[in-house]
């Protein structure tokens, strides 16, 4: 059908009017293990036991045994594959297994199915024997360890496929296994001669965990003709515990404290060793950055602020990609948004990450703290809709993995905007500051606050005789006054209102709910919202309606009536 | 002058407005001098009102001024009053405005407070562009004016023309003001006319400080010739002569024997004055005794030395002072808030006419409860701080008064907006200083003290619970350059941000805010609006170094047509869809919501009834209009147009936020919408509340919204501004090619009668309007200075999608500084399929 026309009554439905779209199945390419077709199951599995180390994999397992059930996790795009690695590794860990095929169906396996039994793959009552999970349809970030999944079948082990973020998990034990995604180096060497003429430019190459694989030996034939080039190597964060499979073939062996963003840099020019923090960020400031494949937004904005310039080389079609990129001055617009939003919603995308609940708190503290009214929401993965339902909420403020956690809204989808942590806190900030940087994770945020002073004073008490109302803040993003910015601190505002008496012939519940705005003794904004509705609830349709309209048009609603109960087994009379 | 509050018969509210370099702080100078606060020799040039420094330097007036003056008239003029008066005292507030275009929005916060307006007219110039601007503003606010013809010195020793002329030219300058007057006038206002056989028409100059109106003549000549004042009046002004040697009036211009007779006015009116001109510039120095002697001037000592021009102007103000022709005319036919209030009542109130405050306003009450509208805010010598200007129109303001502060957007009822304070001091402004006072009854003008936190720009105070909001004003300006501004020194922000709010309460108009892209942006009328706003951000408001971007123009997307088909918008559910055509909305209806005349506020019945009645809209349609946007009072309209539609009134909230949203952020490149009206023609909901609740249906409505404005030819609309250019004729050529490069368009080219200037209007796109004056002052020799003023939006009438069109350049090149992509996206992108 070409034009929609709508259909003359609009009450009208069918089944037709909410047909589901379809899934459409396709056939998946497997571009990251090279580019020519491999039409055999045998080769394929042999391209992916190479793609995954799993020589190097199976021996580390072999050696611990102490890790007796496996989970694996999968990022959505390589769980076709997760069928063979799992059927392979029971294989070799000696495990009897049914054949391929029989309850591999990736979509049966997934993580956020609440039963166990769905995700087993492996039958069998011995305790002592090894045990393999997939999971796949990772709840928040994939590229976070799901301990959240793993802990269904209380996972002693989780193994993490594909592109990683490597931020610090509570507790579970880890192994990350990147895989080693094909990069076409002749064409890349071309298109890095034709983006740099000049010789003595300074770049690093840096690209997401999989493809870091090949950037030593693109580092090496590049090096000759270029001085001042550099490159990053997998770093994992000290206080990281897990372990890298395959790990010399990502990064060299002199871990020196050149690192920064989970990876450290080899071959920088000019700048001492013994430097500190800041002086990589300044020596990195001279850099261009050239990233292999298009990292997650968050992680591109990271990037964007570290870098003079970014370049984005897409290895699936040997293509350059200099922007548009996420813009820092839009979250500094957001940062004033939040100064005047009233009602904060927070919102928890992770719950594996460190520190992910002392952050929480601190946050709520914060928000508390600056008068403000705070929500706490776990969404499963946020999208527009999810978010717009909540219409009170003045703005998000998300709690996620810095590599693809974070909502970084670039078409300006989201009803209301987003914004990490450290925005918030310097949004919260009695005076406005904005340091240029964007820092993501949990422990810098926090480190952050602890530097704050704690120290708050008494508030002093007001009585209603002599009480003023706050003054409204400024609102630099719409240039006007926001009087609402603080409901926390106009409670004696509301009680005042909340005096009115009370109609009593009023039985619409939204007005019995809405007259007090205070519920359990903390302000409700979402009570104050409701009361500003137009609409009120059943009915309030046709008392406007017949209130406003003398003549013409006044539109009668039907008297309601007692109609039938009971279950839809048998109905009463 | 507390005592005299009380009186409030006698109390005159009034603001001098004119065109700029008219002369209204000249005037306004004798005022003052004549109340003892300047030397009557500074007079004329001390420009009492300009109180900035760049104010003084430059020669205009940028803010405008208050001040209290006190006065007495003698019995025999209290008794011309034709309203009700105690006694001889008078007190009159006066505001002194700006006359520049770019500074109209101060001129609509000092009407709104006063309620007679001085209008000056350069006798040499006459009614300009800003003369007609600001009579219409006064006009529609209800303000009563007087005129004063000034420089009327220039007209005579510059350009030597004689009496007759010099009559016709005050006669034509006063038609046209009447013209002017007889189209904006309200019929409540009454016969709001100027007439100088009424003395509502005064003549003099400013520069030498001297005035007169026909009445002060006719008080003189109708003792002398023994008849009533008022007819001495009919008789000196208008086709009326006098035939010395029957010594009878007569209304022909011959005698019997076929002599041409004088008219009365020049016969006598002008020509002792020029008599006085002639033989005092000639250096007569034998006939001046006589001369003073029969006109009852007598000089002190040392100024009978005085020569020329310097004796001229003595003599001439003691002849005719300018202040007692000025006060004359104000206390005798200016309202009293009184009188003002009684027909400016409904205009001034949101809330039913029937309603006690809007009793309480109409009575001008001061035992009511209160009502204070906030007019604008004054800097005080404490930085950061201001006193909030404004007016009472009921009650009494007392100092240590707990008041109800509402802003712009309060509601009766509702807690937006809405603050409890006490008046910390009430203040009289008197120029630069202010004079503390206990209290302010009704009808007069004070500042207030320890409010401004509360108010950004005007609000609106009161005591009662009840009171709905005084009006908002509506600006005939709109900030359509704007810059982005930018610290050097990344330690400063907080400065500046503040110092943006500082900026935005100091000016009525000027905006602040953040664009998409995260710049801070100042917006302002014209350029020399936007210097004085970033030079007093730079030096007073922050005080910090700027980096200040090349100005840049505020765009609209709008649409030209229907939509080709209709927009179709599945929630993200896929359970509900929204049907909708977007089509534009008659500009006439446009400016009518921009200027308030349909108004978001007003009740939607009254406003269907207008909407009907002038501008053809269907009553049906206009009563189902759901919201204006942006900001719920923009011109955007969603209009409900759908039939018996289940669950539809549940959706109404997040369909109004998602036009809000929608409208404020275009799909073109991000700017507002205007003129576009979106008419829901159907929508499907699912029948479980939680599946169409605001996350399925705000971004829907807005997809939705977007999909049928890319549907219907969207177009953007460029601000234009209408150019006045007073100029020799020799310069007219160099105009031409000026405006022609410019994208300008003439619309007429006048010579002004008995004036070797001509008058050229155009419109200018205000994007080729800047450095339009350097350019046109270079190729007319510094001859010709335009006056522009914010007109109208113009559509574009190229495909803003077209990156080769003009409209297409404008586009790409936005959407890039906005990190977007830089091709419009096709309606595709928010279409759904069925």
């Amino acid at each position: 059908m070409t034009e929609a026309i709508a259909p003359t009554l609009s009450t009208y439905q069918d089944v037709q009017t909410f047909e589901f779209d379809r899934f459409k199945a396709q056939e998946r390419h497997r571009s990251y293990l090279g580019t020519d077709d491999l039409p055999s199951l045998e080769a394929l599995k042999a391209r992916l036991f190479d793609y995954y180390s799993m020589p190097e994999l199976l021996a580390f397992l072999e050696e611990k045994v102490q890790y007796r059930k496996i989970t694996l996790q999968f990022p959505d795009h390589l769980v076709s594959d997760s069928a063979i690695i799992a059927q392979e590794m029971l294989r070799a860990l000696n495990v009897a297994v049914a054949p391929l095929g029989s309850g591999t169906d990736a979509s049966c396996a997934s993580a956020s199915c609440d039963s166990s039994s769905c995700c087993k793959k492996a039958e069998g009552d011995d305790n002592s024997e090894r045990k393999v999970w997939i999971l796949a349809d990772t709840s928040y970030s994939p590229c976070c360890i799901d301990e959240v999944a793993a802990e269904h079948v209380h996972s002693d082990l989780v193994i993490h496929f594909g592109d990683a973020c490597l931020n610090n998990v509570d507790k579970l034990p880890s192994v990350y296994v990147f895989g080693k995604s094909f990069i076409d180096e002749t064409a890349f060497t071309a298109k890095f001669q034709e983006l740099y003429p000049d010789t003595s430019s300074k770049v690093v190459l840096m690209a997401d965990a999989p493809h870091t694989y090949y950037l030593p030996r693109l580092y090496e034939r590049l090096k000759k003709t270029y001085p001042h080039l550099a490159y990053a190597a997998i770093k994992l964060p000290e206080s990281n515990t897990s372990v890298i499979i395959d790990r010399d073939a990502f990064s060299s062996a002199a871990e020196v404290g050149l690192h920064q963003v989970n990876r450290f840099f080899i071959g920088l020019k000019d700048v001492q060793q013994d430097m500190e923090q800041e002086g990589i960020d300044s020596a990195l400031q001279g850099y261009d950055l050239l990233h292999i494949t298009l990292p997650e937004a968050p992680r591109l904005l990271v990037l964007s602020t570290k870098f003079a310039s970014l370049t984005i080389f897409e290895p699936t079609d040997n293509s350059i990609n200099q922007g548009p990129f996420p813009s820092l001055m839009k979250r500094y617009r957001y940062m004033h948004m939040a100064r005047t939003a009233g009602t904060i919603g927070i919102l928890v995308n992770t719950l594996s990450l460190k520190n992910t609940k002392s952050l929480l708190n601190k946050v709520s503290q914060w928000i508390k703290d600056a008068g403000k009214k705070h929500y706490m929401f776990v969404v499963g993965k946020p999208n527009v809709a999810k978010l717009a339902n909540f219409e009170s909420i003045d703005i998000w403020c998300v709690l996620g993995c810095g590599q693809a956690g974070i909502i970084v809204d670039q078409v300006n989808e989201f009803y209301k905007p987003v914004i990490t942590p450290y925005e918030l806190q310097m949004a919260l900030n009695d005076e406005v500051s904005w340091t240029g940087k964007w820092i993501t994770d949990f422990q810098e945020v926090l480190r952050n606050a602890g530097e704050e002073k704690e120290e708050k004073d008494a508030e002093p008490a007001v009585n209603a005789e002599d009480y003023e109302d706050e003054a409204p803040e400024f609102n630099p993003v719409t240039g006007k006054y926001v009087s609402t910015s603080r409901p926390l601190r106009r409670l004696q505002h509301m009680s005042i209102e909340a005096k009115e008496p009370q109609e009593d012939d009023s039985t619409a519940l939204i007005k019995k709910f809405s007259s007090t705005m205070a519920i359990r003794g903390t302000v409700s904004t979402s009570a104050a919202q409701l009361q500003n509705r137009l609409w009120t609830g059943l009915g309030s349709d046709f008392q406007d309606a017949s209130v406003n309209s003398d003549e013409e048009d006044a539109e009668e609603g039907a008297l309601v009536e007692e109609g039938r109960g009971g279950v839809a087994r048998i109905y009463d009379k | 002058m507390r005592g005299l509050m009380d009186v409030v018969t006698n109390v005159r509210n009034m603001s001098v407005i004119a065109h700029v370099d008219h002369g209204k702080s000249t005037l306004t100078d004798s005022l003052v001098q004549k109340a003892g606060i300047i030397s009557a020799a500074k007079a004329g040039d001390a420009r009492f009102m300009d109180t900035r420094k760049d104010e003084q330097e430059r020669g205009i007036t940028i803010k405008s001024t208050a001040i209290s003056l006190y006065s007495e008239m003698s019995d025999e003029d209290v008794k011309d009053i034709k309203q009700k008066t105690v006694g001889n005292s008078f007190l009159i507030n006066l505001i002194d405005s700006p006359g520049h275009v770019d500074f109209s929005s101060e001129v609509t916060a000092a009407l709104r407070v006063t309620d007679g307006a001085l209008v000056v007219v350069d006798c040499v110039e006459g009614v300009c562009v800003q003369t007609e601007t600001v009579l219409r503003q006064a006009l529609g606010e209800r303000i009563k004016p007087v005129v004063i013809i000034n420089k009327v010195d220039r007209a005579m020793l510059e350009l030597q023309i004689t009496k007759e002329d010099l009559y016709q030219s005050f006669a034509r300058t006063v038609e046209s003001v009447n013209v002017i007057i007889s189209t904006y006038s309200e019929k409540d206002l009454g016969d709001a006319q100027v007439y100088p056989d009424q003395g509502t028409v005064a003549f003099g100059s400013g520069l030498h400080g001297w005035a007169f109106t026909v009445r002060q003549f006719a008080s003189r000549y109708a003792k002398k010739f023994g008849v009533d004042k008022t007819k001495m009046m009919q008789r000196l002004w208008g086709d009326s002569y006098f035939n010395p040697k029957t010594k009878k009036w007569t209304n022909k211009e011959k005698d019997a024997d076929g002599k041409s007779l004088d008219r009365a006015f020049n016969m006598f009116i002008l020509d002792p004055i020029f008599r006085l001109f002639a033989s005092i510039m000639n250096f007569k120095k034998d006939e001046i005794p006589a001369l003073l002697e029969k006109l009852e001037i007598v000089l002190k000592g040392d100024e009978k030395d005085l020569e020329g021009k310097a004796l001229l102007k003595v003599v001439m103000r003691k002849f005719l002072p300018a202040a007692d022709a000025l006060l004359e005319m104000i206390v005798i036919h200016l309202p009293s808030p009184v009188t003002a209030q009684f027909y400016r009542a409904s205009t001034l109130y949101e809330g039913p006419s029937d309603d006690p405050s809007c009793i309480a306003i109409r009575d001008c009450d001061p035992t009511a409860d209160l009502m204070f509208y906030v007019s604008k805010m004054v800097p005080t010598s404490d930085k950061g701080r201001f006193y909030a200007f404004g007016r009472v129109f009921a009650g009494t303001i007392k100092s240590g008064q707990k008041v109800r502060i509402q802003g712009p957007n309060y509601v009766v009822g509702k807690k937006d907006d809405l603050f409890l304070k006490s008046i910390q001091r009430t203040v009289l402004m008197m120029g630069r200083f202010v004079e503390p006072i206990d209290d302010c009854p009704a009808g007069n003008i004070v500042g207030l003290v320890g409010v401004d936190q509360f108010l950004l720009k005007s609000g609106t105070i009161t005591t009662s619970e009840l009171s709905h909001n005084l009006k908002v004003m509506k600006f005939s300006v709109s900030p359509v350059v704007q810059v982005a501004v930018e610290v050097k020194n990344a330690n400063d922000l907080p400065k500046l941000v503040e110092g943006l709010k500082r900026l935005s309460k100091s000016d009525p108009c000027v905006l602040t805010y953040m664009s998409e892209s995260g710049e801070h942006i100042v917006a302002g009328t014209g350029e020399l609006h936007l210097e004085i706003c970033l030079s007093d951000l730079e030096h007073d408001h922050a005080g910090i170094p700027l980096k200040i971007s090349p100005p840049v123009v505020a765009y609209r997307e709008t649409v030209e047509a229907e939509s080709s088909m209709i927009a179709l918008s599945k929630s993200p559910n896929k359970h509900n869809r929204i049907y909708v055509k977007a089509q534009p909305i008659d500009e006439e209806v446009s400016v009518a919501i921009e200027s308030g005349k349909i108004n978001p506020r007003d009740d939607f019945k009254a406003r269907a009834r207008i909407m009907a009645d002038e501008y053809g809209w269907d009553v049906v349609d206009a009563r189902k209009i759901w919201c204006f946007g942006p900001d719920g009072n923009g011109p955007n309209l969603v209009v409900d147009q759908t039939k018996a539609v289940q669950y539809l009134s549940e959706i109404k909230d997040s369909v109004v936020a998602a036009f809000q949203w929608a409208t404020k952020e275009g799909p073109i490149f991000g700017e507002n919408m205007r003129s576009v009206r979106v008419n829901i023609m159907d929508v499907t909901l699912h029948t479980d509340a939680i599946h169409r609740g605001g996350g399925q249906i705000i971004p829907t409505m807005r997809r939705a919204t977007y999909a049928a404005m890319l549907l219907a030819e969207p177009r953007i609309q460029e601000p234009v501004f209408l150019v006045e250019i007073q100029c020799p004729e020799n310069a007219i050529g160099g105009i031409y090619s000026v405006l022609n490069k410019k994208r300008g368009q003439v619309i007429s080219e006048e010579q002004r009668p008995g004036t070797p200037l001509f008058t050229v209007k155009a419109y200018l796109p205000v994007n080729e309007s800047f450095g339009f004056t350097g350019e046109l002052r270079q190729s007319t020799g510094g001859q010709a200075f335009p006056q522009m003023v914010f007109d109208h939006w113009a559509t574009l009438g190229t495909d803003p999608r077209d990156p080769t069109t003009k409209s297409g350049e404008i586009v790409t090149a936005a959407r890039k500084r906005h990190g977007m992509k830089p091709e419009v996206p096709g309606y595709e992108e928010y279409y759904d399929k069925l």
